[in-house]
């Protein structure tokens, strides 16, 4: 028997990726159609913590894993890193994103007005039996007495007018020039570009777990959530040669802002602003994250350390070198192993020859020496 | 001249997977490596269809460097079929056209996870190692910011003491595989987890070796002929795994790296880990020269003291 057929994984990887495919059933068009229609907020989550608003591609990557996330962001992100960067947008402001959902819990009523919008919020949360038993249920609602606008400020702009927050300088870094997480490594200490991004892209549950965290009670700060909003946002790009902005289409984004009390000096206390945004509607996601930007070099606790944050909030590199464990690793196994029944060796020649002698003084220096160590 | 006859066919992908862009930051970070010997370059490291962890470091070098005249080893523990490596290995092939070795000295590129392998590299030939954890301070120091310094002073001596610590409780060093080296006497690099019986084969090797990790986007190099030491004090040499008395089961090869199958009956047999060094005794095809010999003696004789 030759020396490599003896093991042969080439084959057994082929077939057991086949089973996988097997079991899932046809891949279709039919299938990734349902899943784009039917699991809006599935997409949005993926789409987000691929950095690619594309949902089509999104049921695509579902679709042919099953639903197993992890690797369609994966799929998506392998997709995106090779795409060539072609025009950068112009930046989304926040009062031109067409709002749909808008709330402030800092305000009872703030300008413009609550805007509940499509939400889950205040649902019973019950079963639908009779969905099982056949019955479709379809959903229709009243038209409100009076629309409410499209569009909205940011809440923050308000407190910047009443000297509640600090004004700020916009800044005027051109599109292009903005780091760029995706084609340059995130280094510390890290850039607030990089930060958001990476806040952006990270793991729903991982920064929900690193957010909840700060909340509940290794946090620095009592947050209060300033606004959150979905909305559409229109990507505007430059016509190369006219130089005509025109809108390529519209993606769903998030954003939340929160805010705590009595930040900066106490002399002259102000509000301090935490901020997320992602494409896709994810608000438990934008709202701990905005949450963990407001809370990060606060203090040394890891949860509000830039470093563990954002290296552990990575979707592809934590689900990646979590599932590599299964990879083999018997020659750093046999190199400990090895390390390892040296020591025990020595000791037991040690033993051996202390017993050999049987003076009280050698005793005494054998027990210390155990005590030691 | 139709429109349509300008235009280049739609390809899914462009040659080795990664776009031109992509290739043209690694080969320039790839430089950088090759220049300052032991310092861990950063690189944006892209997606690639792999999971994270599984070698995508080491699989962008590979197809950065890659070409239709390459000729690609890969290797998993030492092992060519190991399932990894052999997924690599088609991966490879599929998107590079490459072709594709389980012989170390017909090889241009070595991709490898964990292991040199037992046949001397030559010069020409670059070996690509794949590495979970690029820096070697993490151990004593978890902030990438603040290791980074100690990096730029040289400043080492958490790593001693981490030795000496052992010293003190275990009356040996006990780091297995990733054994800390000094390249060309600045910086303290991670060999990545070879096993301790592989890294003195680093040392002024005839061959380039590029260690990339993709999860920590950090890359770094040893260039032919440079100098790599494993820390080792004055009164306490490096020291090897002990192979002695270890038979290969199936080739009768002594003084070689090897695997360790237990038995039901409580004994352990033994088989070469390096399975294309294995695979060529068996089939009588000529070996290359190897860095150590039947007696176990090293090839730069005098480098190990023990």
């Amino acid at each position: 028997m030759a020396y490599v057929a003896a093991r042969g994984g080439e084959q057994a990887i082929l077939e057991a990726e086949n089973l996988y495919r097997e079991l899932l059933g046809t891949l279709s068009l039919e299938r990734v159609k349902t899943i784009e229609e039917t699991l809006p907020y599935l997409l949005d989550r993926v789409m987000g913590e691929a950095s690619i608003y594309a949902p089509e591609l999104a049921a695509l990557a579902i679709a042919q894993t099953g639903g197993e996330l992890y690797e369609s962001v994966l799929l998506l992100r392998a997709y995106r890193s090779t795409q060539p960067r072609l025009a950068y947008a112009v930046p989304l402001e926040q009062n031109a994103l067409k709002t749909v959902r808008r709330v402030s819990a800092a305000f009872k009523d703030i300008p413009g007005g609550q805007v509940l919008g499509p939400t889950l919020d205040y649902s019973h949360r019950i079963l639908r039996m009779e969905v099982l038993r056949g019955e479709n249920i379809t959903h229709q609602t009243k038209p409100a007495a009076q629309p409410s606008d499209s569009s909205f400020p940011a809440l923050a702009a308000w407190q910047r007018q009443a000297g509640l927050l600090p004004e700020i300088e916009a800044d005027q870094t051109t599109a292009s020039e903005i780091p760029d997480v995706t084609r340059e490594p995130l280094l510390f200490p890290v850039s607030r570009a990089h930060k958001l991004q990476s806040l952006a892209r990270g793991d729903t549950g991982g920064i929900l777990a690193l957010g909840y965290a700060n909340m509940r009670g290794y946090g620095a700060v009592h947050p209060t959530i300033n606004e959150v909003r979905l909305g559409y946002g229109d990507v505007m790009l430059t016509h190369p040669s006219t130089g005509v902005q025109f809108s390529a289409g519209q993606v769903r984004v998030s954003s939340s802002e929160i805010v705590t009390n009595f930040a900066g000096n106490p002399q002259d206390p102000r509000l301090e602003l935490g901020f997320s945004a992602t494409l896709g509607w994810n608000e438990v996601k934008t709202i701990a994250a905005s949450m963990l930007d407001l809370s990060m070099e606060r203090s040394n606790h890891p949860s509000q350390t830039p470093e563990f944050v954002l290296y552990h909030t990575e979707p592809v590199e934590a689900s990646g070198f979590c599932i590599h464990f299964k990879l083999p690793h018997y020659v750093t196994f046999q190199s400990s192993l090895e390390a390892m029944r040296g020591v025990k060796g020595e000791r037991q020649k040690a033993k051996g020859e202390r017993q050999k002698q049987s003076k009280p003084e050698a005793e005494s220096s054998v027990a210390l020496e155990e005590a030691i160590l | 001249m139709r429109l349509s006859e300008l235009i280049k066919p739609v390809q899914d992908h462009a040659y080795a997977f990664l776009d031109e862009a992509s290739k043209r930051e690694l080969r320039r970070k790839i430089l950088k490596g090759i220049c300052i010997p032991g310092y861990q370059v950063p690189y944006a490291s892209r997606e690639v269809p792999m999971a994270r962890g599984w070698g995508t470091g080491g699989l962008q070098v590979t197809l950065t460097l890659v070409a239709p005249h390459s000729t690609v080893k890969v290797i998993d523990q030492g092992a060519d079929d190991s399932v990894n490596a052999a997924n690599i290995r088609r991966f490879i092939a599929r998107v590079a056209a490459a072709k594709t070795t389980t012989d170390t000295c017909q090889a241009t590129l070595i991709q490898s996870r964990h292991r040199i392998p037992e046949e001397r590299l030559l010069e020409g030939q670059v070996l690509i190692l794949q590495v979970p954890e690029p820096e070697p301070l993490r151990g004593v120091e978890t902030s990438s910011a603040a290791a980074a310094e100690l990096h730029a002073d040289a400043d080492y001596g958490l790593m001693w003491l981490k030795l000496y610590e052992q010293m003190v409780r275990y009356k040996r060093i006990i780091q297995g595989a990733s054994y800390p080296v000094l390249v060309n006497g600045r910086y303290i690099m991670s060999p990545s987890p070879i096993p301790r019986w592989d890294v003195p084969m680093l040392h002024q090797a005839a061959h380039l070796t590029i260690l990339s990790a993709g999860r920590e986007k950090r890359l770094y190099c040893v260039p032919p002929y440079t100098e790599v030491r494993p820390l080792e004090f004055d009164d306490v040499p490096y020291q090897i795994e002990d192979v002695r008395g270890m038979v290969c089961f199936r080739t009768g090869a002594a003084h070689k790296f090897m695997n360790e199958l237990p038995q039901a009956d409580g004994s352990s047999l033994f088989e070469l880990s390096d399975s294309g060094y294995g695979e060529k005794i068996l089939s009588e095809t000529d070996l290359g020269d190897t860095y150590y010999d039947d007696e176990g003696r090293f090839y730069h004789a005098g480098f190990l003291r023990n």
